[in-house]
């Protein structure tokens, strides 16, 4: 089974740049090191995280307690909950999709390397963004998720704020850009042989979170946009003393918080599915329930935001429609705990650290899931809200869910990642000092949130209790952060001094386990055959082969095109966010305003005609494309010249506009219907520019006779996102100049 | 509570609607020539939704009193009642009848499947434009037309879903995705009339009290204001549970039907079925 037979596929082996080791790692597009590079990096924020959750707890170990100042445990809370969720959760799971995504599948990289670089790149960026804020004398202090007004500039004059939210564009863009990869990895390079139905659980809720990342991030980039363009362009989106609507970013916020959270459970949900069938012999349990209830758990996710708001008063009709949903939300997560045990159930289970690990995280996951389903009662959430049960609650989530997922995936697939396993003699030890840690800090959170200590106060006075309880709390953090140094200190000599692993220490039985330990640079020379969803027991049990005893759904060849499949997922995410911008629109301008409106400031007819030559240019795209596809260059070359020419006129035509407007003194600033137009209107040009810049890319190509009409499938993608732009345009056209919404 | 449902005026006895239950009965059992099976069940179920519609006190209400029972009416019409249709027929015959009288050819068009995606959809979106709606309550004939409409359109909608034909219906990602934009479309159309300040059927914001129950219903909190959010919520979120239902059906199929999956893709891909067997 474990071939080693060393011939290298011709045309796989990159020569190792001359400049040296670290050059090399600066400058690779292979999927394994990017992946390491996501984690290390992730790793290195989280002791930073770590340190900065460490500093409040020594703060709130006793009452009237003035270790930190109050300013000061503002910017610690914010930047924690910003770096926990933006710059480790989230690169973590990244990081451990992109190692092991293309190797489950067999896959010899992800679909596109170098795109795959420059979402890495841009987390360091990102993060560097976020922490240089320190720099200019505070950090950012307005919570994660930085609820307006007291995130717009009269409430907030520092520059901090302004760092928070290009650090999370920066982020936010490149965890998209991630996420389009992963998804189009998983649907168009899977081996022959793996259907979709057939792929390993990790890889399936890793396409979950990619769709779930796709369609949630945008909604955060529209807000920050917004709020961007209120704290430097003088617009009112947010500021309810000018027009604007406080309750419009909490919805913006956790449209895409609430998916957020299951982008940070999803693939821990993934890699437990993955270890609890390897330690305990058996197949996984439920397989269809658990990647079927996984994608309802997607959809649902969408539709129950409003439960973290129901404390703004939203109205009781509103309250009990996002109750149920919230109720119906934990059906699809409760059911798979069971899966789970039943895996475990009459197995031969082994208790390594991993499996500990994963054995925790149904325990401790349980907890955090019934308080949230708690929370889904109105009643006890107006209770509860902000008080320090919702900090137990979902550090319980992504503690005892998230982190011990990633920590049980550590040890189940460190030995493919280096060759080495990992001292299970540390790893228990982590394992406890977790544990006792995790139940310590944060159930005695739950019982001062009913004692109603409230978050995000930095001391509290001396009421009975809750010093003593506020103290285990520490210590709890003291032991995870000694647990941490377990997990580090192990990795460091483990690398130098750890048992040798082999190609499938565990009896794995998925792909990622058929080749070397550390993966070779093409990942595989040779890919097992597959033929069910566990095609390494296949090969070491021919007589107990699970396609003998159960028929999966055969692989019929269909891969989509890279290219077309990448541009549908990107002209999703961002039709989401013309989506909420045009959202904001609507709700503005529904209420009577002062000053210019629609009706008194735009001339329809005018616009009428620029919208006619967009239009017309999707005409003349879509007849470049046929022309192309026939093998007729410069009638190709004529259409898309023609294109090009109708989008630079209208693009002119809007100029025009915007001239006309700004001459009659209607500036961004000066009331709501100027700022939502100009801001739709804005990035909407903005698209059609660099449609534009992509439509001259493909001429140059064409002229350089370097676009053969079997790269049609190339001109097709641009031509996606080209009529994209016009559809976005004619929805922005009937709703701001026709006004067919009342 | 039961004071509403004991409330003769609130009843609608004498509704037309019988007419159309009895010849929609006989045509079913034209369809199936008079044997009933398990599937049978969906169109009783079909024909309960229908009079709930318009025989019940939701019927009645929706008659220019509350635009939430108006807006229950409209799901039942344009969801319940057609789903329920097309699983209640029998496949063989609707094969049968079909393949004589108008041959799909084997590949849907794209085209078709967008089609009847705006159907569903456009038509929840126009009756719900502020005159139009008003219109329809006040006229009874507009009244007709639009409850017909919300028929057809449900069925043009489901039948890419759940079409009698196998070969008929969409490969699973592609329905999961034809579901999940429906759902964000009627969600969209469900938060504007939720939180939206303006009344969107004016008729319902001053009802002409015909049967004298007005300060009934107010004084049980359902005020013009309360009512339309309450019909926001309701065009939101019931379709949208509705579509996650149909998309875990779905699923389950895509899942478990190994055979019905290799007719579907082959079809899809336009090879015969012998071609896929080699590749894989």
């Amino acid at each position: 089974m474990s071939e080693t037979q060393n011939e290298a596929t011709p045309g796989t082996t990159i020569e190792s740049p001359p400049a040296g080791r670290l050059l090399s790692w600066i400058s690779t597009v292979d999927h394994k090191r990017i992946g390491i590079l996501y984690i290390c990096t992730a790793t290195f924020f989280l002791a930073i995280g770590g340190l900065e959750a460490l500093l409040m707890r020594i703060q709130l170990v006793l009452p009237n307690n003035t270790f930190l100042s109050p300013g000061f445990f503002n910017q610690m809370f914010t930047m924690h909950g910003t770096t926990m969720v933006f710059l480790v959760g989230m690169p973590v799971l990244v990081g451990f999709a992109n190692y092991f995504v293309p190797l489950m599948i067999g896959a010899r990289d992800v679909a596109f390397p170098r795109l795959n670089a420059m979402s890495y790149w841009l987390l360091p960026c990102g993060g560097t963004l976020l922490y240089f804020s320190f720099m200019t004398g505070q950090a950012p202090n307005a919570g994660w998720f930085s609820y307006a007004p007291l995130s717009t500039k009269p409430f907030n004059l520092m520059p901090a704020q302004d760092y928070w939210i290009v650090g999370l564009l920066c982020l936010g863009v490149g965890s998209i850009a991630a996420a389009i990869n992963i998804f189009v990895t998983v649907l168009s390079c899977r081996a022959p042989g793996m259907s979709v139905q057939r792929v390993p659980l990790f890889v399936w809720m890793s396409l979950m979170t990619a769709i779930l990342t796709i369609l949630a991030l945008p909604a955060l980039n529209a807000a920050l946009a917004m709020l961007l363009i209120d704290r430097w362009l003088g617009a009112a989106f947010f500021q309810p003393a000018r027009g604007g609507s406080a309750v419009l970013w909490q919805h913006f916020f956790w449209v895409f918080g609430h998916p957020e959270v299951y982008i940070l459970i999803l693939p821990a949900f993934g890699m437990i599915s993955e270890v609890i069938p390897v330690f305990s012999r058996k197949p996984i349990y439920g397989y269809v329930f658990v990647a079927g209830s996984s994608a309802v758990i997607v959809l649902l996710s969408y539709g129950v935001w409003a439960h973290h708001m129901f404390a703004v008063g939203l109205g009781m009709g509103a309250d009990i429609f996002f109750a149920i949903g919230t109720l119906l939300i934990a059906l699809p997560t409760g059911v798979k705990i069971f899966n789970w045990t039943a895996t475990m159930w009459g197995g031969s289970i082994r208790l390594t650290t991993s499996m500990l690990f994963a054995v925790a995280f149904l325990l401790e996951f349980v907890i955090g899931g019934l308080t949230g389903v708690m929370f889904a009662a109105v009643p006890i959430d107006w209770q509860l809200t902000d008080t320090y049960f919702v900090v137990g609650h979902f550090h319980y989530v992504l503690i005892g869910g998230t982190v011990f997922g990633l920590f049980s995936a550590t040890f189940y697939w460190f030995p493919k990642m280096t060759g080495r396993m990992l001292s299970e003699r540390l790893g228990k030890l982590q394992f406890w000092l977790w544990v006792s840690g995790l139940n310590a800090t944060f159930m005695t959170q739950h019982v001062l949130g009913v004692m109603g200590m409230p978050r995000r106060v930095y001391t509290y006075a001396d009421n009975p209790g809750w010093m003593i309880l506020n103290m285990v709390a520490t210590i709890g953090a003291v032991l995870m952060a000694l647990g941490t140094l377990a997990l580090l200190w192990n990795i460091w000599i483990s690398l130098r001094h750890g048992r040798l692993a082999g190609d499938n220490p565990w009896g794995g039985f998925t792909l990622e386990w058929a080749t070397t330990s550390p993966p070779p640079e093409n990942n595989f020379d040779v890919i097992p055959e597959v033929k069910s969803r566990r095609p390494l027991w296949d090969l070491d049990h021919p007589e107990h082969a699970d396609w003998r005893l159960a028929k999966t759904t055969e692989d019929h060849g269909g891969r989509p095109d890279k290219a077309i499949t990448a541009v549908w997922a990107f002209v999703a995410s961002e039709a989401v966010f013309f989506l909420l911008l045009l959202v904001s629109y609507v709700v503005f301008n529904s209420k009577q305003l002062n000053g210019p409106t629609a009706a008194s400031a735009l001339d329809p007819n005018r616009a009428g005609l620029f919208t006619g030559c967009l239009l017309f240019s999707s005409l003349t795209f879509w007849l470049a494309e046929v022309s192309l596809g026939r093998g007729k260059q410069s009638t190709f070359r004529v259409w898309l010249g023609l294109s090009i020419l109708l989008g630079a006129i209208f693009i002119g035509g809007q100029a025009w506009e915007y001239a006309g407007l700004i001459s009659n003194n209607i500036m961004i600033d000066e009331n709501l219907f100027a700022a939502t137009f100009f801001t739709v209107t804005g990035f909407h040009g903005m698209h059609v520019i660099a449609g534009l810049v992509a439509l001259c890319i493909l001429l140059t190509l064409s002229m350089k006779r370097s676009l053969s009409p079997k790269r049609v499938n190339v001109v097709r993608a641009v031509g996606v996102y080209w009529h994209f732009v016009d559809v976005v345009w004619v929805v922005v056209f009937s709703i701001i100049y026709l006004r067919v919404l009342p | 509570m039961t004071s509403y449902l004991d409330d003769p005026a609130l009843w609608n006895w004498m509704s037309p609607i019988w007419f159309v239950v009895l010849a929609l009965i006989a045509t079913y059992l034209w369809m199936c020539r008079a044997r009933l099976t398990a599937r049978s069940w969906w169109f009783a179920v079909a024909l309960m939704a229908l009079l709930v519609a318009f025989v019940s006190p939701i019927g009645v209400l929706a008659n220019g009193y509350l635009f939430s029972a108006h807006m229950v009416q409209h799901l039942l019409l344009l969801l319940v009642v057609p789903l329920c249709v097309l699983l209640s027929l029998p496949q063989e015959r609707v094969a049968a009848l079909t393949n004589h009288r108008f041959n799909f050819g084997s590949r849907r068009p794209m085209g078709m499947t967008i089609l009847c995606w705006l159907a569903g959809l456009g038509t929840m979106w126009l009756w719900h434009v502020p005159s139009l709606c008003n219109a329809a309550t006040q006229s009874e004939t507009l009244g007709i037309v639009r409850s017909t409409s919300f028929l057809m359109a449900g069925l043009a909608f489901w039948w890419p879903i759940f079409s009698p034909k196998n070969r008929l219906r969409l490969s699973p990602p592609a329905a999961v995705t034809y579901l999940f934009s429906a759902c964000l479309g009627c969600t969209l159309l469900g938060i504007y009339i939720t939180f939206t300040t303006i009344s969107v059927c004016p008729a319902f914001a001053n009802p002409s009290d015909r049967i004298g129950i007005l300060t009934m219903l107010y004084r049980a909190g359902l005020t013009p204001v309360a009512d339309q959010q309450l019909g926001g919520l309701l065009m939101w979120v019931p379709p949208c549970s509705l579509y996650v239902c149909a998309i875990i059906s779905v699923l389950c199929r895509w899942y478990t039907a190994d055979e019905l999956a290799s007719i579907s893709t082959a079809t899809a891909t336009g090879s015969s079925p012998q071609m896929t067997k080699v590749t894989s």
